[in-house]
């Protein structure tokens, strides 16, 4: 079936592997898959029917609230979950350098499935200080992947150790280091050079940079999109912060309630949100540069999983809501009748020209009035300054005053 | 102003704050430091010489990386660490805190928020215990009853109904709702300050704004004196009315905050907000993988004389690495402590030469 040749490849033999590849293959490749956490109380269906691909040398990220599926989609995709979760349908496939015949990771065999993740499919996890062994120091860390996953000698596992460190910047002089003895950046750096060590072909990064500061954040970041250039790896990146993926992503698929509701490249996101859900994601953050801007966040909270309403699970909290939206089905069509654009949204409303940027949308005549949501911020006026009003008037329109209180009963 | 240094040199770099207009002086705190013993040869300065206001109906942020001492600053201002140097003014008076009594009666008048929602409430206990305490505790005997004054702080927190609530345990609420729970006990007491250490970096994105602006509308209608300590700068450019920048224990830099944010004046703060994510920058660094931005952290050891930043600052020269920089007025409402304004941020340097 599968040939998964026992190659001793050292990360400096590499050159650039993104050039000269059609840009359209794929790595990872999930088809419509669902998991469901079992609960006495009925399953909770936390991924529902996703499909998403990540090409060869793509940054995709995947943006969503905490519990709309971001982390069990990408675990669920190279089968990292335990019970109660189990998948309940779909395909993953995966294809690389060393795997040249797809293979269906949904039905590898237990050996099959340890020889591929890490080889060939690594993941950085978001907490480092919980991620990392704390009896272990650092060199003891990376020889341990090294071991687990590649047939070196000791010599040769040194080296790479060495390599390794100085590829994330490290210097060589930490590798007695025990976890508790390095700032969190240099934390999540081990993190990285953990995940790099086998040289895989994706890499999953589970929010890795959540807990550090923008300094430190920033920092790492392009030292993983420098690295990504030079190794040529795909990356799924999960995060909550939207702003972030815009700079850093090709591709942007945003989550909500176990379901896609829009995917686009960072500039169709950023600049032609067409699911209110995103264009409310948008409008979460402030903005340190420019105009300050009317904020409204999104107000309400997230369905129940255990029984998600039917329609649009976005209904509740988006203001665009007519009746109609408790019918539509969740499938993704394509925003623009442009061809070669692949910006698709869940959200029937918006399409496919009444995507008018900023625009009220036309098929919904009963959109509510401009008004300041309760839970709208828009800064405080300085001493002597009126608020600044007025700049997206359009799109507070889009988040409706809901009661600031989350949903009783949850 | 000598010929010499144009920038008037003080303390507090003789800074009108803008806080200052929203209302009457709440909380000073003077020259506050706090040394931790590491070892017997070594001594963590965890906060230097740290002076600013509190204005009742006025938002300060103190905005700093981890590490950089704002949690300290906030314990130090809580009573619940004593400073190592330096005193704590309530209302013009120094802060006593030796009795049991004398604490308590702080504590009625500075509450603190904690960052983890989940952390802080006890689970064990239902929404109606973590309420019912402080009310009985701080209460004012001759006023009303417990339980419509608990009812009183749902509402204003904006969880009702009060009743459904106020029976739930701390698992069975959201994030967002936990943090809520926290806002009315520290509320319960009937503060004149409240100290919210990051109360929302633990919360999800799309509910944070929510939260920034029931802290705002809580600041508001009590006229309380809220120092929002956080290290998004981007949310505190939204909140806050002036900016404190805190870096290895000292504030390097202070002023209204849209001005500070939009002007940066320390090279520390220029730093912190060129790296802030920034979707509208077409030729950004981090898609290119270009540069590289400053130099890792760790470099940073705290120098022991002169500037803390020195050791990363591109415009460090021998005076920066040996003189410690004292606040220098760069408005008549914003100063930094940098020796090299001239020629860190000549904009904001020339805009005061105008002005």
């Amino acid at each position: 079936m599968t040939v998964y040749p026992q190659d001793r490849v050292l990360l400096d033999d590499l050159g650039p592997r993104t050039s000269g590849r059609p840009p359209a293959r794929l790595a990872l490749d999930i088809r419509d898959l669902s998991v469901v956490y079992r609960t006495p109380a009925g399953d909770v269906r936390a991924v529902d029917g996703v499909s998403l691909a990540l090409g060869v040398g793509e940054v995709v990220g995947l943006a969503g609230e905490s519990g709309s599926g971001k982390s069990t989609l990408a675990y669920g995709a190279c089968r990292l979950l335990r019970a109660p979760a189990l998948i309940t349908n779909g395909s993953v496939r995966y294809q690389g350098r060393r795997v040249q015949e797809p293979v269906e990771i949904l039905q590898l065999r237990r050996d099959q499935l340890r020889r591929l993740r890490w080889r060939e499919i690594a993941i950085v996890f978001q907490s480092a200080m919980n991620a990392l062994n704390p009896m272990l120091n650092v060199r003891d860390q990376l020889l341990d992947v090294i071991q687990a996953h590649l047939k070196l000698s000791k010599d040769e596992a040194a080296d790479k150790v060495g390599s390794l460190l100085d590829l994330v910047g490290i210097p060589r002089t930490r590798l007695r280091s025990y976890p508790h003895q390095l700032s969190g950046g240099m934390r999540q750096r081990v993190m990285i050079a953990m995940a790099l060590a086998t040289d895989p072909e994706v890499v999953i990064m589970d929010e890795p940079t959540t807990a550090l500061d923008v300094v430190v954040q920033r920092d790492i970041l392009a030292q993983i999109i420098e690295l990504k250039e030079r190794l040529g790896f795909s990356i799924l990146f999960i995060t909550h912060d939207l702003s972030l993926l815009l700079e850093l992503a090709d591709r942007i698929a945003v989550m909500y309630a176990g379901q896609l509701v829009e995917v686009g490249t960072a500039d169709e996101i950023h600049h032609e949100a067409a699911h209110p859900y995103t264009k409310g994601l948008l409008n979460s953050f402030p903005s340190l540069r420019g105009p300050r801007r009317e904020l409204a966040g999104i107000p309400g909270s997230p369905p129940d999983l255990h029984s998600p309403p039917p329609g649009c699970r976005f209904l509740p909290r988006c203001s665009y809501s007519t009746t109609a939206c408790s019918r539509i089905d969740m499938s993704l069509r394509p925003v623009s009748s442009s061809l070669n654009s692949e910006h698709v949204t869940a959200c029937p409303f918006v399409l496919p020209d009444a995507a008018v940027p900023g625009g009220p949308v036309t098929a919904r005549a009963d959109v509510a009035p401009a008004r300041a949501p309760a839970g709208s911020m828009a800064g405080r006026p300085a001493v002597g300054e009126t608020a600044n009003n007025g700049v997206h008037r359009a799109e507070r329109a889009a988040l409706k005053g809901e009661p600031t209180h989350e949903e009783p009963g949850l | 102003m000598s010929p010499t240094d144009p920038l008037e040199q003080s303390n507090s770099g003789g800074v009108v704050s803008v806080a200052a207009e929203r209302g009457p002086l709440a909380l000073e705190a003077v020259s506050l430091s706090r040394n931790f013993r590491l070892s017997r040869h070594q001594t963590l300065q965890a906060v230097r010489e740290v002076s600013f206001n509190l204005y009742r109906g006025a938002i300060i942020a103190l905005v700093g990386e981890s590490g950089s001492g704002k949690t300290t600053v906030a314990k130090l201002l809580a009573g619940q660490e004593q400073p190592t140097s330096g005193s704590i003014l309530l209302d013009g008076e120094p802060v006593d805190l030796s009795s049991r009594r004398a604490f308590r009666r702080y504590k009625s008048k500075v509450q603190l928020v904690f960052q983890d929602p989940f952390a802080s409430l006890n689970p064990a206990h239902t929404v109606h215990y973590h309420l019912e305490r402080p009310v009985v505790l701080h209460r004012d005997k001759s006023n009303g009853k417990v339980e419509e004054e608990i009812d009183a702080l749902m509402t204003q927190v904006r969880l009702t109904p009060a009743r459904q609530f106020l029976e739930k345990y701390p698992h069975e609420l959201s994030g967002g709702q936990r943090q809520r729970v926290s806002f009315a006990r520290a509320l319960a007491a009937r503060p004149s300050v409240l100290l919210a250490d990051e109360p929302v970096s633990m919360l999800d994105v799309s509910i944070r704004l929510e939260m920034l602006a029931l802290l705002d509308d809580l600041c508001r209608r009590f006229h309380l004196a809220l120092l929002y300590i956080t290290h998004d700068i981007a949310s505190a450019r939204y909140v806050a009315d002036e900016l404190l920048v805190m870096y290895a224990g000292q504030i390097i830099e202070r002023g209204p905050a849209e001005e500070l944010t939009q002007h940066p004046a320390h090279p520390y703060t220029q730093l912190l907000v060129a790296s802030a994510p920034d979707p509208d920058n077409l030729g950004s660094t981090l898609r290119s993988g270009a540069s590289r931005s400053g130099r890792p952290p760790e470099a940073a050891s705290m120098a022991e004389n002169g500037c803390p930043f020195s050791p990363r600052c591109e415009f460090a020269e021998d005076r920066c690495r040996r003189e410690s920089p004292p606040m220098r007025q760069v408005t008549p409402a914003r100063s930094a402590a940098c020796w090299r304004l001239e020629v860190a941020a000549p904009q904001v340097f020339a805009g005061r030469q105008g002005g």
